[in-house]
């Protein structure tokens, strides 16, 4: 039970970081539908890099690296050319798709390096994840800066009347998320899942991505949101621990994406968005032209 | 910017025609192909040599070109799929879990006919092949309704409810076909039972009668977006759904219709693959390949720009090249998932030329020297 409890908390952890750069992103009113192909590349990346050097610390520099390239892309797309964002983001998720069976293919196999060491049981990314939440918390609501995101979140020709760089800062933030994604990606590769295989994650980042309109785009409830998250996903590997011999494990499988859908339903009710809809970031998903 | 006493100019583009289209999308594809052969580069092939070889197999080839009629087959079926809720401003990316459905209500059909127990059963195909066929696209169409309900009733976030779909409906399949599950071919290898022969799909000259139904489809496709009502309404949908809620259009009834017409003809590309392509005749163990394929679908209907009838040229290219790609993968020996990679590498190029469908680029010569003294490069 204990061992459940440890790699529940370590899938949450996956989901916390992607979903925190994915809300990083929205948050300046950008949406990247393809954090899923971050996260592949970031794990890919990682993966090969940790392996052929023997280093994981230069792994998770590799992953965190060309998750931000990518999403420097994505910020390239959606505010210089403003290409439509949903397109872009589609982009960067099956760009992310292919590549990274093409490229990963010849390392398909376990890593192969001693695991991460781990503090009083959890992994060193547990607390990271935390503390990151934390922070974003703290820097989305109590700082200059984060003011500055929100209101080119909000109102973008508000904001850049008031002197903000509205490219600077989107440029920011999703470089930023795309870094967080990169990471996580490389944490399910080089510590949760140590083994390689074609488009592995199945669902992850598409799962995260739904986190981020659950939380209201708030970080504390999305931490709250990724420990429900990673249970559940755990709970699906292992039914035999809540239910054993009922139904197969493959229908086990869908649960997470079953309660994604139900939960998404839930907070599109009328009842939900006259309450707390307004969370939403004004500009999400809109392209801005400077007049 | 100024090349010379030509002077480049980035100009937003009031319209759009057809052919300006066209040779923007054109160009998209071969800038992606340019850039897909670095990988061949990178595998010390000469990328000429590559494409020469990977479309005189797919194109010229007695054992490729069925191979990629086929394909074209399917990548009809999944971009006709992806096109009709994409016209009316809606995102399919299920068509994987639609097709898997459709696969499933195929094999359901020959289930319930003991097709099973029997494999040289002699079923009647004149009506058990009918039947498959509105399995296959009543399964699609339910998993396609249901993100199309939610959007329409709730306005829930179609791409992921579409992508959740996809998974529930690949463990589905998994639930069916392994371990016991009701499907399982007798011989207990992880794939489901073989098709009675007396229900193989009728061949025309080796290629499958679902030919027609996939260029139907685009043709039908085609006059309902150019000439009904409900066509005009999923377009007016698509440009502004605000404007079309005040010109009476439902906003609930448009989704539900669209994404359960693209579920239907994505489930029937489901039935091309598991139940009618030659030598294929079960869901394979590697049906998630077949899944994935089916993103192909995403980046044809793009290029496409939503027009059913483009689409025929661009998905006959990309099915040749899936099935190139992978003879070229084992004759020259580059690695594993050339196909996976050339669909990255269209995607992305295609992202990046959408710039262009807003955007033009034109020349102008500049006056003389005298009149432009503005840049270094004069003297």
């Amino acid at each position: 039970m204990w061992e459940f409890i440890l790699r529940s908390l370590e899938a949450s952890t996956i989901f916390t970081f992607a979903a925190l750069g994915e809300l990083v992103d929205q948050r300046s009113g950008v949406l990247n539908v393809g954090i899923e192909g971050v996260m592949l590349f970031g794990a890919t990346l990682g993966f090969i890099t940790a392996q052929s050097t023997e280093s994981y610390l230069l792994g998770f520099l590799v992953g965190t690296a060309i998750g931000g390239l990518l999403g420097f892309l994505h910020g390239f797309f959606s505010v210089t050319l403003g290409v439509d964002q949903v397109v872009a983001g589609m982009g960067i998720w099956i760009l992310g798709f292919g590549l990274t069976t093409y490229i990963g293919c010849p390392y398909t196999g376990p890593l192969g390096m001693e695991r991460i060491p781990t503090i009083l049981g959890f992994s060193p990314f547990f607390y990271a994840g935390i503390a990151l939440a934390v922070v974003s918390w703290f820097v989305l609501s109590k700082t200059s800066l984060g003011l500055r995101i929100r209101s080119v979140g909000e109102n973008p020709s508000v904001a850049e009347v008031s002197g903000i760089d509205v490219t600077k800062t989107r440029y920011l933030c999703t470089t930023i998320g795309g870094m967080l994604a990169g990471f996580s990606g490389a944490i399910y590769a080089l510590f949760y899942n140590p083994v390689w295989n074609y488009n592995f994650l199945m669902g992850w980042g598409f799962i995260a991505l739904a986190l981020v309109f659950f939380s209201m785009w708030n970080p504390l409830i999305l931490l709250g949101g990724s420990l429900l998250f990673g249970t559940l996903w755990q709970l699906s590997l292992n039914p035999q621990l809540v239910l054993p011999g009922v139904l197969s494990r493959y229908i086990w499988r869908t649960v997470p994406f079953v309660i994604t859908i139900g939960v998404l339903l839930l907070i599109s009710t009328k009842w939900f968005r006259t309450r707390w809809g307004a969370a939403r970031p004004e500009a999400l998903a809109r392209p801005y032209v400077k007049e | 910017m100024r090349i010379g006493s030509y002077q480049l100019k980035l100009e937003k583009r009031v319209t759009l025609s057809g052919g300006e289209a066209a040779i923007i999308s054109v160009l998209a594809i071969i800038f992606a192909l340019a850039l897909f052969s670095s990988i061949f580069i990178l595998a010390e092939i000469n990328p000429l040599f590559a494409y020469r070889e990977i479309f005189s197999y797919a194109f010229a080839n007695p054992y490729g070109l069925p191979l990629t009629i086929n394909r074209f087959i399917f990548l009809l079926l999944c971009t006709s799929a992806f096109i009709i809720p994409f016209r009316a401003g809606l995102w399919n990316i299920g068509m994987t879990g639609q097709l898997y459905m459709g696969a499933l209500g195929a094999f359901a059909v020959l289930f319930a006919f003991g097709g099973k127990e029997f494999r040289a059963l002699d079923l009647p195909h004149g009506i058990v092949i009918p039947l498959m066929l509105i399995a296959a696209a009543l399964g699609g169409a339910v998993l396609g309704a249901i993100a199309g309900f939610l959007k329409g009733k709730l306005d829930v976030n179609e791409i992921v409810v579409t992508m959740m779909l996809n998974f529930i409906a690949f463990w589905l399949v998994a639930h069916m076909i392994k371990e016991g599950g009701p499907f399982m071919n007798p011989g207990g290898r992880g794939e489901s039972f073989e098709l009675p022969p007396s229900v193989y799909a009728p061949l025309i000259r080796g290629i499958p009668f679902t030919i027609f139904i996939a260029l139907g489809v685009t043709v039908l496709l085609y006059f309902l977006f150019a000439k009904t009502r409900i066509g005009y309404q999923i377009k007016a949908h698509g440009h502004n759904p605000a404007a079309a809620r005040y010109a009476g259009i439902s906003t609930f009834k448009i989704p539900l219709l669209v994404f359960t017409l693209g579920g239907a003809v994505a489930g029937l590309a489901g039935y091309h693959y598991f139940a009618a392509v030659p030598g294929v005749y079960k869901i394979a163990r590697n049906y998630g390949y077949f899944g994935d394929l089916a993103f192909y679908g995403i980046i044809c209907g793009l290029i496409s720009l939503g027009n059913p009838l483009a689409a025929i040229p661009v998905a006959l290219l990309f099915g040749g090249l899936s099935i190139g790609g992978r003879f070229v993968q084992g004759k020259l020996h580059v690695g594993f998932g050339v196909d996976y990679a050339l669909l990255g590498v269209l995607m992305i190029t295609l992202v990046a030329f959408q710039f262009f469908y807003r955007y033009k680029i034109t020349w102008a010569k500049t006056g003389g020297k005298v009149r432009c003294g503005s840049s270094s490069l004069e003297v």
